[in-house]
């Protein structure tokens, strides 16, 4: 015989096996997209013209301890890159970041920063030209300075989808690597 | 009363607590966390993430690098919060510690103001549960609703009753 609770567990079996089937082909179907577009590896993006602004932060938010005043970088710079391709039905919003990457020898510490950031929500969005743009963070080395060493930006991107696993990558282009002047004085 | 048949559903209903608590803690283990599923509670990492999401959680990896999105704890305060690594330090010596900054996508400033004490900076082998790894839309919800609404827990206890005293056609 069949009761009312059997009906509602079997249609409550019934969906969520619907559910999970659905689920796993958006899942499939998106990768297998990407995959042809070959956009997961083959990202392209232009960084230019980085002029690096360096200062002093007295505020113990921008690394500073015991009112020594710490020096603090932030950079323009041009950027100019095509993500769209990084779209599809299971793409919900994609970040993207510029970063750099230096190595501190005088304390061994290798160290990645991130000097810009964005969301973009739709494919719209993800055609970037910006010119002489203001980096969106202060940044500071946490245990000595930016000055005097060699930065590598490098553009990176994060898929956030619908439903499945997060994609991350990064942008080709040309090698920018950019020496910190000194500051000129501690004001 | 068929005692037999009584016995049996009990068993049957301790099979799905006990497999449900494996299954926790086997992922658990694999993925070297102490909570590897947990639910966005905060707004802060929106419109990726929003209040009730799943996110599925992975703790093996040594160092964490600058993008990913992390759960960290903040010594004495209970709840996971749920951010991107903005800037990543470590050492080259081997098993040189690594140091983060964090920040949520949709907030102002970075966490500093939310770390314990005087600390600027989180440590990944003490602070971090987990980097997120996959996920599950809305679901979480559920928990949500029970743990903040007083009557919700009555609601689900009161049917489960219901269902397990009508159900044994």
């Amino acid at each position: 015989m069949f009761s009312l609770s059997q009906r509602v567990q079997y249609i409550a079996n019934f969906s969520m096996t619907v559910g999970l089937v659905i689920v796993a082909l958006i899942i499939g179907s998106s990768h297998l997209d990407f995959f042809q577009k070959g956009i997961l590896r083959n990202s392209q993006a232009a960084i230019a013209n980085i002029k690096p602004i360096v200062g002093f932060r007295t505020s113990r938010f921008y690394g500073a301890a015991n009112g020594h005043p710490k020096e603090n970088t932030r950079i323009a710079f041009d950027l100019n890159t095509d993500l769209s391709g990084l779209f599809n039905w299971n793409t919900k919003q994609v970040f993207v970041y510029l970063t750099a990457e230096y190595n501190n020898t005088e304390k061994g510490t290798l160290n990645e920063v991130t000097f810009w950031d964005a969301i973009l929500p739709d494919a719209d969005h993800a055609i970037i030209k910006l010119e002489n743009t203001r980096s969106k963070y202060s940044v500071w080395d946490y245990t000595g300075d930016l000055s005097g060493k060699d930065l590598q930006f490098k553009l990176h991107w994060n898929v956030q989808p619908h439903v499945g696993p997060l994609m991350y990558g990064v942008a080709q282009g040309d090698d920018i690597i950019v020496n910190v002047p000194k500051p000129e004085s501690k004001v | 009363m068929n005692i037999r048949a009584e016995l049996a559903k009990f068993l049957n209903l301790c099979f799905v607590f006990s497999s449900a608590y494996m299954f926790w803690q086997t992922y658990s283990l694999i993925a070297d966390t102490h909570s590897p599923i947990v639910v966005v509670l905060s707004g802060s990492m929106e419109p990726a993430f929003q209040r009730g999401d799943i996110l599925f959680l992975w703790n093996r990896n040594k160092y964490s690098k600058v993008g990913d999105i992390v759960v960290y704890e903040v010594e004495d305060k209970q709840i996971p919060i749920v951010h991107r690594v903005l800037r990543e330090h470590h050492s080259t010596k081997n098993n040189g510690k690594q140091l983060l900054l964090t920040k949520g996508d949709n907030n102002a400033g970075n966490d500093i103001p939310l770390y314990a004490g005087k600390k600027t900076y989180l440590a990944k082998n003490k602070d971090i549960v987990g980097t997120v790894k996959g996920y599950f839309p809305h679901l979480g919800y559920v928990t949500i609703w029970v743990a903040e609404n007083k009557y919700a827990k009555f609601a689900l206890l009161g049917f489960l009753a219901i269902t397990s005293l009508f159900g044994d056609e």
